[in-house]
């Protein structure tokens, strides 16, 4: 550390804990309190990285989130590495290891700063122009052109970190802890108001907390004293919540914003471990108060980008804040007052300032005077037109403005500085305000955009309001709180405020310079590298808009979004097209209003809770017996059941070959159930499905097609007749939900005359089906009370029945074609009633099948999956359905669309079976399918839906949609595939058992 | 993010709700009377409003009802909302 | 005999927040429009079905939580056998839905109950649930439907810091990750 660079100050910085830390691989050392901006300049280090075009050398210009060259890469772990942050907000801690970015080999030697010497060629939209041909070559240059861009590194593995969300509720969001947003916390903590209030930093006060200055005084005090007072005061409201190093990033409509609490990016690295990283809070608000304040411009003449070149505000925060000199020999540059109270704290510090240069005539504020007094060099009605020094600043060149301000006159004359404070003025941080909707006027006056009109229940506040002044900002806030608050707070009313107030006021967007522009690099964009020049050659290229402008000259696109930038670049476009700024308006401030990490976005949705998983209660059993599971919505169904060594296909094989000889077991329990009540039950279901329900006896089940209100299938399953008014609905699994809100929807919007009930069974009961020939004796053997004959318990039809006590459910219902039995008991006996029914089973060899048999099975019996086999363009006619669609139904869902003309054509697609001409051939699920194979081009006829190889038929069977298809059966087709193009016929779907025998095996 | 005022449940985040398109469009009593012209009236032409809409929405994860919003689509302004069967209070 | 199984079967500690699993509990889903519908479960009861949105009503054996205005959770205070589901279900049944006012389903193993206690209750919840707990907390009794990670939940304010929390066996297992894995950075 340069010793001569800190001057002793230890109010906000504590020194005497000294921290270690690491930049490009040397070994610095800075204190507790400190940014790693404020370190670097301490140990003398301006330069931190290089433009993004031209890879000048950049140094730190700022103090805060509107930086846009010190943006460094953070961490050398490859899971940790954060590129992009910003020097200026990257707190100081043991450990720390630092990068600069956008250079190679070196941020003092780069090899891409030819750039700067071509950089005449280099103009704005130089890279659209030049890549654009020939087209296939893009990927060339891209290949180059990304390398010597260099946006930092991204990890190259998971996160180590936590993230998480938390939701807040609030009566009053303060965003911002300046003096204007204290002053609104307190007043409506004090209220009965839950408040909160959030800043960035890490301490409150904004600027006012470092103000030092005569010219700025409460009560007889510092403006300083006086807040640090209301600082403790609000330790005392108990309805005031404080987050520091919260930054808010978006402001949604209805008062909704996030924002990023960094919660351990200040620790070290031993004490950071174990703990949630960043938070990302998602507040509702009832009132938002913003008190964001603004931000300094800075100042566009030629070579304004130079290391060494800070704003004029925040070398006052590094001497008075930090204790750190940005330099020992300072020159001022402005067009504003703010810059002399730099020069005055610079005096104060013992750090010779040169001069100020000041673009106004002369002016006499009582800040101006107070650096005349202390002897300060004032050039009025001067401009600067060029700086000197490669990697820092090392001279000026300054020269007299003529009367209009549109050219230098006179001499040239240097100064000698090592850094260069610029002032251009003060921009509102408005953007959380147009985040969220709000409107932006343009005050000519200060040349600065203020919120406007906001349909939300807000209000801005301070200099993000255009208040500017110590007394205007106290003042104004307190009566905008009143009002919006509907409150009366007297306890600022009898401040004795002292201020210096601005007098004059002159604002030239781009300063002029001895040299013409072409010979010029005034830079607006400091981190996309673009220039006055640029802006001017977009304009003369026929670029209106400032969003085109934006776009071609990438002004304002970088990681900073043209914080710094925008003010200017909006200037010269509207002074060169000749057009009032106000008119002009501005580009869209979007969110974030600062990078998020994607860790934060995500939060916990990471890892197994990526997304929902929802579970069987006879889960734990399938995982007990190894069984491969596969995502069906958000479930986990068991897939198969592979024994050791076998693989997939060998495993089905055996699981559908077993429930066809002799026995097989589904946990079927994912089917959707719904609970159907009520006298009108029996008329809602004639109104919802295709068939006809009221004469269903009870004790019987019944399959039953659920169409769309265009006529296409949507769901499908058995609902059974459980008493005079009572029916349980099944559905398919993905479907349950949507099933359950579509029939609530039509109870309660179209047929409010219904008295039917539904609810949601899905999770009560567990569902385990046994299949097979054997089915029979292993009920028999569970349920031993229970009369299993065809007469008593036929086909479709339910029992009562009980299980050790327990009460059930049995169907005798089938989705195999086999003699088949679904029990339906109380979830927490599923378990073990599908552990009773394995046991029961095992001298019949029951064998435990998953989803991928299940297709299988069905597939040979040709039923179809819906969702599968269908897609939402299938009507039952396409599926070869037509029994099922009741004529002497007056009305059900989709009826009338079922002899639309579109509905009713022969050439639809339609639901066939397919044979390969290999038997050992199985296609693939959504291969296309050709009836000629040596025309170009050719008409898909359809494709394939289902497909396997069927181990109790011994060939490949296939399930597909075909256009006509019905038509078709014997013909001849192809499946074209990359290597070859296999044959098929077209059949009839069901494959196995066309008269169903084995139902009553 | 909507905030949201179930007629039934009070205010809520608008994750807990659906959206279910156009509001008042009544299914037709006797479709089979319709031609195809009048039934694809019904089924697939919906206004897609730049101003003031009438919508549905569903408090899906909520008490499941079905209700109506008055809602300004160019700046997501909720006027109103109300029950089902009720007539939208503002237009 | 059949062995029981709930989804959870734990509890557990962490800083100001404690876990369970409460089961096996009853639990029936009530729907009606009628005033025939109140008067009748009044009386078989003796608790009437809270009208007004949020709220609850219960007596020492049970709570019947508002849902919708024609729909009710029912859920008893103490674990209870299989018998009692049994008996008071039929009861019910016979006296509601065959009568036809209204409707009365099982779904004691549809939801599963947790019972979370501690000062940090509510802070455990904002992390996954967009609801705004702010009156809720000092409402005893008050209710909400809503989303804890984007599952589905029905929670009942039972006290001071202490809740009662319903959500889908299916997705119990991972709403139960889910609290334990936040419960860790409190």
């Amino acid at each position: 550390m340069s010793k001569n660079l800190r001057i002793t100050n230890d109010k906000f910085i504590d020194q005497t804990s000294r921290i270690s830390f690491k930049f490009d691989g040397k070994t610095l050392y800075g204190f507790k309190g400190d940014t790693l901006a404020s370190a670097l300049l301490a140990n003398n280090i301006h330069l931190v990285g290089r433009s993004f075009k031209y890879h000048r050398p950049r140094g730190i210009m700022t103090c805060g989130s509107e930086e846009p060259n010190a943006i460094v890469q953070v961490g050398n772990d490859a899971s940790m590495t954060e590129p992009n942050t910003r020097a200026t907000e990257i707190e100081l801690y043991e450990g720390l290891v630092a990068s600069s970015q956008n250079c190679w080999p070196s941020v003092n030697f780069d090899v891409g700063a030819v750039n700067n010497f071509f950089s005449p060629l280099i103009p704005a939209a130089f890279y659209y122009k030049t890549f654009m041909w020939p087209a296939s070559f893009w990927e060339k240059y891209e290949y180059f052109i990304r390398k010597s861009a260099g946006l930092g590194r991204s990890p190259t593995e998971p996160d180590k970190d936590f993230y998480d969300h938390r939701y807040l509720h609030c009566d009053v969001l303060v965003i911002g802890g300046g003096i204007s947003g204290i002053i609104a916390a307190k007043t409506a903590a004090q209220n009965n108001l839950n408040t909160v209030l959030i800043d960035d930093k890490n301490k409150l006060g904004g600027t006012t907390l470092f103000q030092q200055n005569e010219c700025f005084k409460i009560n007889n005090t510092y403006s300083s004293e006086w807040l640090k007072k209301e600082i403790e005061s609000l330790n005392l409201l108990q309805n005031l919540t404080i987050k520091t190093r919260t930054t808010l990033a978006a402001y949604h409509s209805y008062n909704y914003l996030l924002a990023r609490e960094n919660l351990t990016d200040h620790l070290s690295l031993s004490e950071k471990q174990n703990k949630v990283r960043q938070r990302l809070w998602k507040i509702r608000a009832k009132k938002v108060i913003i008190s964001t304040g603004a931000m300094e411009r800075p100042l566009i003449f030629n070579n304004n980008d130079r290391p060494g070149i800070i704003l004029s505000s925040s070398i006052k925060k590094y001497i008075d804040y930090f204790g750190v000199k940005c330099g020992q020999k300072l020159s001022l540059f402005t067009n504003n007052d703010s810059a002399y109270e730099t020069a005055v704290s610079l005096n104060k510090s013992g750090v010779t300032v040169n001069s100020v240069i000041d673009i106004r005539d002369k002016t006499d504020s009582l800040i101006v005077r107070q650096a005349e007094r202390l002897g300060i060099k004032i050039y009025w009605k001067h401009t600067v037109v060029n700086t000197s020094g490669y990697k820092r600043i090392n001279s000026i060149d300054i020269m007299k403005l003529s009367d209009d301000g549109n050219e230098v006159v006179g001499k040239k004359f240097s100064e000698d500085c090592d850094c260069l404070g610029i002032s251009g003025g003060w921009t509102p941080r408005v953007h959380l305000f147009t985040q969220s909707g709000g409107k932006l006027k343009f005050k000519d006056k200060d040349n600065v955009f203020l919120p406007d009109k906001s349909e939300l229940e807000q209000i801005s506040i301070g200099s993000c309001n255009g208040d500017f002044e110590l007394d205007s900002i106290i003042k104004n806030s307190v009566e905008s709180i009143n009002k919006f608050l509907n409150i009366n707070n007297n306890d600022y009313k009898n401040l004795e405020i002292v201020c210096s107030k601005e007098l004059d006021k002159k604002n030239i967007w781009l300063l002029p310079s001895d040299k013409p522009l072409g010979k010029t690099k005034p830079f607006l964009d400091f981190q996309n590298d673009s220039t006055a020049s640029d802006v001017k050659l977009a304009l003369r290229e026929g670029f209106k808009s400032i969003e085109h402008v934006k776009r071609y000259t990438t002004t304002g696109m970088g990681t900073d979004q043209g914080k710094l930038s925008n003010m200017h670049a909006l200037g010269i476009i509207a002074e060169t097209a000749g057009v009032k700024m106000g008119e002009l308006g501005t580009t869209t401030f979007r969110p974030p209003y600062t990078p998020l990490t994607f860790g934060t976005i995500v939060g916990r949705n990471v890892g197994e809770f990526f997304d929902i998983i929802r579970k069987t209660p006879i889960h734990d059993w399938h995982e007990e017996n190894k069984a491969e599971f596969e995502n069906v919505g958000q479930w986990k169904r068991a897939w198969y059941y592979p024994k050791k060594n076998e693989s997939m296909h060998e495993a089905v094989q055996r699981e559908s070959k077993a429930a066809r000889d002799s026995a097989g077991m589904l946990d079927a329990s994912t089917l959707g159930k719904i609970d159907i009540q009520g006298s009108d039950a029996s008329e809602f279901l004639n109104r919802v499905y295709t068939n006809a329900w009221s004469k269903l006896e009870i004790g019987k089940c019944r399959y039953g097609l659920m169409l769309n209100e265009d006529g296409m299938v949507y769901d499908d399953g058995v609902t059974t007749r459980l008493g005079e008014n009572h029916y349980i609905m099944t559905t398919t699994t993905g479907g349950a939900a949507n099933v359950l809100s579509k029939l609530e929807d039509y109870l309660q919007t179209e047929w409010p005359e219904l008295d039917v009930y539904l609810t949601s069974v899905t999770d009560q009961y567990a569902t385990v089906s046994i299949c097979g020939p054997n089915s029979k004796k292993i009920l028999s053997k569970v349920i031993p009370d229970l009369d299993l004959s065809d007469k008593e318990f036929p086909h479709m039809s339910f029992k009562n029945a009980s299980i050790n006590n327990v009460k059930c459910r049995v169907m005798r219902i089938s989705f195999t074609g086999e003699h088949s039995y679904e029990i339906n008991i109380q979830s927490s006996y599923g378990k073990s009633v599908w552990e009773k029914c394995f046991e029961a089973g095992k001298e019949f060899n029951i064998t435990p099948y998953g989803t991928e048999t299940m297709h299988l099975l069905r597939a040979e019996k040709g039923f179809i999956i819906t969702g599968q086999d269908t897609d939402g363009t299938m009507t039952p006619v396409d599926l070869q359905m037509d029994w099922i669609i009741s004529k002497k139904k007056y009305d059900f869902i989709g009826k009338r669309s079922l002899y639309r003309s579109d509905t009713i054509r022969d050439d639809r697609k339609q639901l066939v079976g397919l044979i390969t001409d290999d038997p050992k051939e199985v296609l693939e699920e959504g291969a296309q399918i050709v009836s000629e194979t040596n025309k170009q081009p050719v008409e898909m006829l359809g494709h394939v839906t289902s497909s396997y190889f069927s181990p109790n038929l011994n060939k490949s069977i296939a399930l597909a949609v075909v256009k006509n298809g019905k038509k078709l059966k014997g013909h001849k087709m192809f499946v074209p595939m990359k290597n070859k193009t296999i044959n098929v016929t077209i059949t009839d779907t069901v494959f196995l058992d066309k008269d169903n025998k084995r139902l009553n095996a | 993010m909507f905030l949201i005022n179930c007629p039934y449940c009070g205010e809520r985040d608008q994750s807990e709700f659906s959206a279910g398109g156009e509001a008042h469009i009544i299914r037709p009593k006797q479709p089979t009377e319709l031609s195809d012209d009048q039934w694809a009236e019904f089924l697939f032409m919906r206004k897609n409003i730049k101003g003031v809409q009438l919508e549905r929405w569903n408090h899906a994860h909520g008490c499941r009802k079905w209700f109506n919003m008055v809602r300004d689509t160019s700046n997501d302004k909720i006027h109103a909302v109300y029950k089902m069967g009720e007539k939208p209070p503002i237009k | 005999m059949l062995n029981y199984n709930s989804p959870i079967n734990d509890q557990k500690e962490y800083s100001e927040i404690r876990i369970t699993e409460v089961e096996p509990i009853i639990k029936l889903n009530l729907r009606g429009k009628k005033r025939d519908f109140m008067t009748k479960i009044g009386k078989e009861l003796s608790i009437i079905p809270p009208s007004d949105p949020n709220t609850s009503s219960g007596n020492e054996k049970f709570n019947i939580l508002w849902l919708s205005p024609d729909e009710w959770i029912l859920y008893s205070n103490d674990k209870s056998d299989l018998n009692n589901t049994n008996f008071l279900e039929e009861k019910l049944f016979n006296e509601v839905s065959k009568s036809k006012i209204g409707s009365i389903t099982n779904v004691s193993d549809h939801w599963t109950m947790l019972n979370i206690k501690g000062k940090n209750t509510f802070d455990l919840l904002s992390t996954g649930c967009p609801f705004n707990f702010n009156d809720f907390k000092n409402t005893k009794g008050a209710v909400a439907q809503t989303l804890v990670n984007h599952i589905d939940v029905i929670i009942h304010n039972k006290d001071l810091n202490n809740l009662n929390l319903f959500v889908r066996r299916s997705f119990a297992n991972h709403l139960w990750s889910w609290l334990n894995d936040s419960s860790r950075f409190f």
